[in-house]
């Protein structure tokens, strides 16, 4: 069964320049050419470490950073050529969820101000705002004592919460959520993870989920892409990710979770990949596989010549030599 | 949760003051108490930690002298400052604190409390007729020149790139002159263009005169004296500009920001609700220690002759023309020295002490002095036993 | 299976509160455990429930408007038992960094930018009188590098921090952290500003070194996967108290507290598939008005009456299991 693409990416680019003291020095290549589609009431879970450009894609996806190159298409429409009225009713369909709830809410705004303003500001017509908002709050698991409150006087959970009851004020479409619960304790994350499974149910959402933590995305998406230095590696229904990886990087980044279960653990640490070294930087990736460098099964193919994204399973996709049938 | 600790005096007139306001404002919009519960609780707390800063009571305390007299002074001088004793009668004229006068003329005694100058003229009456002029001219300077500091530094911050080379350039134009030099060299050109244009204006002429609580002979002189002003706002923009700069590159980067960018809003609803809102703060910490700053350069520049000129009751003027009968007649400089020196440290003060208090953080890491309850003491007393 | 373990840290009825204007903070409450000599003790918990205060309380590391209220702890140096909390501060910062040592969770800050690593290390043993100058210094930085495992040290250490990445970073303050030997290590979430695979790097080095010196090793974390991954015995704290102490057979194994029980229900296990997390109902409780009683019990979907009435004592359930709770 495959679903309608509610979002495409094409050949999306994003490249920040270095400054040097008089020149530009070089690029830093956060996103580098990747392609994928997040199909209609999914949840497509993008992982990788810092800096492998996914919160990036992410932004960039929105708008909110300018692409150096490529294609956003949503619902048919090139977003990166929205303009005025255009942009407003994108800007309603799309929104964002941010890791920090610490720094994501205005500390001088009540609650009932920060749902209210986009609210007003989309003219989008309720006949009691009180009434509205205290509804939105109990959907996402808080109640009308909090409304009149400012942002200090509630835990990063509930502030998540409230960041959620704000995005749901303009009944969008499509969500990124970019590391919802990274900063956010255990008990609480399980919360806010369950909230966001039951409005998705409830709304009919698509989310974009970006992480760095795998048992997060397992529990939450339908299908993910794996990143590496500015580049999709990996792209496949979740449940087949973790089970068959592909990608020698996939294997090695599923290899090195902690797993709550000290039996298991000492299991999987036994066969646990030793791959050294870190990422390295992406102003001057390395030619041709950018990660060969740390890759244990790495040919002379790898070194020469970027392996394309290629489909090794049936809507699995992977970019790496090992699999290409040449 | 404040229940565990004794309330002061203090305390309690906080709690009072708070709701005073609180209702207050509920009369005109409805529901404004229930709505706002947490702002007054966070006024509360502010006046609460203020209560345990004894040098900021001691700053809130010098500054509402100050603006009560800055108010009130002109109408509580004994005598006019343009009454000159020493025309009624000859021992007038530098008369030392406590001398007793008769006047002919108005058949009183005058007292001297604080002693005269060289017209005779009540140094007590002086002082207090000057706290007018300090106060106009400090709340004109600020009132006109921080917003314009502020609006370029936040449209710098924000927008970036050339928009921001260019007006952090002009303003480093302006930065790169001494102010104080810069504010003599204005002072010493304007004064003729500025009499010419205030004088063509009578409404605006009169109530200038009324604002610093002068006689209409004084007209002549407002020139100068509003030389003066423009002169300060001039230098004093450009260190809000780059304040307000700062503040805004770092408020940028919070992702509330970026979230009401995600919603669509422009970048001046941007701008002016949601950053200027959280980077007042510290701009208002400055503003109150440049009320001080003011005051004293203002003195600066008048001790240095430029700006109000006699009769005009002016606190640095005084000083100026103080020095000539120095040390015989100490009390010319000795007094309005001190009074100088106690506003802007009161206001020095009251900054300060800001600083800890407006910011919700600082605010919770101060730490509070506990005078525990009968009540705790016995529960702490069980617990120990 | 421990016969006679024997303690190096004891803990008993540790009270740290901080005076805030906005009331007294309750942080830590009576805190009690054990250390044993030469095993890895995580103390687990989430945000706020006071397990990096009690790390830094052990050697009095409490700055205003925190003040440790009660309680003692008995280190079992070399010289026989010390109360730590009973010394003086130059007293205590004789063994604050040589014998108790402490790794924090952000390595960028423990570094300073403006010097250089090898230099840094050096400067800190002159300082310490480790070594005699900063020659003598600067090669037992190199040999500490080595010793935590960075390839190149010879040009690594004439590095700035902000030419190292963060496992680097992390690596170096291990290494800075381990460099007088001493007999405890306390990482306070070592690894939480990094990623898994260099994560993984830096628990297998900790595991390692912490062989080869003998060093008893306290890790403060919230992260479950490592404690499993790390931990001989465990203390779960919630709200300021210890919940459970167990090995780590037994708290993963047989949870007894109900809190321990969500906690581990509540983390996404990447290698099962789950359809629905339990979540533990409600949030953590203000501690300037901890609930009466059991601080757990508004959130406890097994909460008596007795819970709301009475604090729950530790009891020993099984040989070294110890709960608080009165369901047992």
């Amino acid at each position: 069964m495959k679903l309608e693409p509610i979002l495409q990416v094409r050949n999306l680019k994003k490249y920040f320049p270095v400054k040097g003291l008089f020149f530009t020095k070089g690029h830093v290549k956060a996103v580098d050419d990747i392609s994928f589609e997040i199909r209609r009431g999914e949840t497509f879970g993008l992982v990788g470490e810092s800096g492998c450009g996914k919160t990036t894609t992410g932004r960039t996806i929105l708008r909110l950073i300018e692409p150096t190159d490529g294609e956003v298409i949503f619902q048919g429409k090139n977003i990166m050529e929205l303009k005025g009225d255009e942009m407003k009713w994108f800007r309603r369909k799309a929104q964002i969820m941010f890791q920090d709830p610490y720094s994501s809410l205005n500390p001088r705004q009540t609650v009932f101000e920060v749902i209210m303003e986009p609210v007003r500001f989309h003219g989008i017509h309720v006949d009691d705002p009180e009434e509205f908002v205290i509804k939105l709050l109990e959907s996402v698991g808080l109640n009308e004592m909090h409304l009149y409150r400012y942002p200090h006087e509630f835990s990063g959970g509930q502030r998540q919460r409230i960041a959620l009851a704000r995005l749901l004020a303009l009944r969008p479409e499509f969500i990124v959520l970019d590391e919802p619960t990274s900063a956010l304790d255990v008990s609480v994350q399980a919360n806010i993870l369950n909230t966001l499974k039951d409005i998705q149910r409830e709304f009919g959402f698509t989310y974009l989920f970006i992480s760095h933590d795998l048992g997060v995305v397992k529990y939450m998406s339908h299908r993910m892409g794996v990143m590496y230095l500015g580049k999709l590696v990996e792209v496949g229904p979740s449940d087949e990710i973790f089970e068959k990886p592909l990608h020698p990087y996939t294997q090695l980044l599923l290899s090195a979770i902690p797993v709550p279960d000290p039996e298991l653990a000492k299991e999987l640490k036994a066969k646990r990949m030793k791959v050294e070294g870190e990422p390295p930087s992406p102003i001057n990736p390395p030619s041709g596989c950018r990660f060969h460098p740390r890759c244990p099964f790495a040919k002379d193919i790898c070194k020469k010549q970027e392996p394309p994204l290629m489909e090794a399973e049936k809507d699995h996709y992977v970019a790496c030599w090992l699999y290409s049938k040449a | 949760m404040q229940e565990e600790y004794k309330k002061g005096i203090l305390d309690r007139l906080a709690d009072f003051l708070v709701i005073a306001l609180g209702s207050f404002i509920n009369i005109f919009k409805r529901d404004w108490k229930k709505k706002n519960k947490s702002k007054m609780e966070e006024w509360r707390l502010m006046l609460y930690a203020l209560n345990r800063s004894p040098p900021g009571l001691i700053g809130v305390f010098l500054v509402l002298v100050f603006i009560f007299f800055g108010v009130f002074g002109p109408r509580l001088a004994p005598w006019p400052y343009n009454y000159f004793p020493f025309f009624d009668n000859g021992t007038a004229y530098l008369a030392p604190p406590g001398t007793q006068v008769y006047l002919p003329s108005h058949e009183t005694i005058m007292s001297l409390h604080l002693g005269a100058d060289h017209y005779g003229r009540d140094l007590l009456s002086l002082l207090l007729a000057g706290a007018r002029t300090s106060f106009v001219i400090s709340i004109v300077v600020i009132v006109l020149g921080v917003p314009l500091g502020i609006l370029l530094g936040l449209i710098a911050g924000y927008y970036g790139g050339k928009t921001d080379e260019l007006v952090m350039r002009i303003t480093d134009m302006f930065l790169a002159f001494p102010a104080l030099i810069l504010a003599i060299a204005l002072s010493a050109v304007l004064p003729n263009r500025l009499q010419a244009f205030i004088s063509s204006h009578a409404h605006l002429q009169s109530f200038v005169l009324w604002l610093f609580g002068l006689h209409m002979r004084e007209a002549g002189n407002l020139g100068r004296l509003l030389s003066v002003i423009l002169a300060m706002i001039i230098v004093w923009w450009p260190a809000y500009a780059r304040i307000t700069r700062g503040s805004t590159l770092t408020e940028k980067e919070n992702l509330y920001v970026e979230a009401a960018r995600a919603i669509g809003l422009s970048s001046w609803t941007i701008m002016f609700k949601h950053i200027l809102p959280n980077i007042i703060g510290p701009i208002l910490v400055y503003i109150t220690l440049d009320f001080g700053s003011v005051i004293l350069m203002e003195a600066g520049l008048s001790f240095l002759g430029l700006g109000a000129t006699p009769p005009i009751a002016d606190w640095g003027r005084i000083v100026y023309d103080g020095t000539q009968f120095f040390p015989k007649a100490w009390w010319l400089i000795i007094y309005p020295g001190l009074v100088v020196m106690l506003v802007a440290l009161g206001w020095n003060l009251l900054g300060d002490t800001l600083r800890d208090i407006l910011d919700p953080k600082t605010r919770r890491s101060i730490e509070f002095k506990v005078k525990k309850t009968k009540k705790m003491e016995e529960k702490e007393g069980e617990e120990n036993a | 299976m421990r016969r006679m373990p024997e303690p190096i840290l004891e803990v008993r009825d540790l009270t740290v509160h901080f005076y805030t204007y906005a009331g007294i903070v309750k942080a830590i409450e009576r805190v009690s455990f054990d250390v044993y000599k030469g095993e890895t003790f995580a103390l687990v918990g989430e945000t706020g429930c006071g397990k990096s205060v009690t790390s830094r309380a052990l050697t009095q590391l409490i700055e205003s408007p925190g003040r440790i209220v009660g309680g003692k702890v008995i280190y079992h140096s070399d010289k026989g038992p010390i109360d730590l909390l009973k010394l003086r501060e130059e007293e205590i910062r004789e063994i604050r960094g040589k014998e108790i040592a402490y790794i924090f969770q952000d390595p960028h800050a423990s570094l300073d930018p403006l010097y250089q690593v090898g230099y840094q290390i050096a400067e800190a043993m002159v300082v310490h009188n480790t070594v005699k100058d900063l020659k003598e210094g600067l090669q037992r930085a190199l040999s500490i590098l080595k010793r935590v495992l960075i390839p190149d040290p010879e040009s690594r250490i004439k590095n700035y921090p902000h030419e190292m990445s963060g496992g680097m970073k992390q690596r170096v303050v291990i290494g800075t952290g381990l460099t007088n030997n001493p007999k405890v290590l306390i990482a306070d979430e070592p690894t939480t500003a990094l990623d898994v695979t260099v994560q993984a790097q830096i628990l297998d080095l900790m595991n390692k070194l912490k062989r080869d010196y003998n060093t008893t090793l306290i890790l403060i974390t919230h992260n479950m996967g490592v404690v499993a991954e790390m931990a001989d015995r465990i203390a779960v704290m919630y709200a300021g108290k210890i919940a459970e102490i167990g090995t780590a057979e037994q708290i993963f194994k047989n949870p007894l507290h109900p809190y321990t029980q969500g906690l581990l229900k509540a983390v996404p296990n990447p290698m099962k598939r789950i359809e629905r997390l339990d979540a533990i109902p409600g949030t953590v409780p203000n501690l300037i008005t901890p609930p009466s009683g059991c601080r757990f019990h508004p959130r406890c979907p097994f909460a008596k009456d007795i819970c709301k009435q009475k604090v729950p004592e530790l009891k020993e359930i099984e040989d070294g299991h110890f709960v608080a709770c009165h369901l047992y």
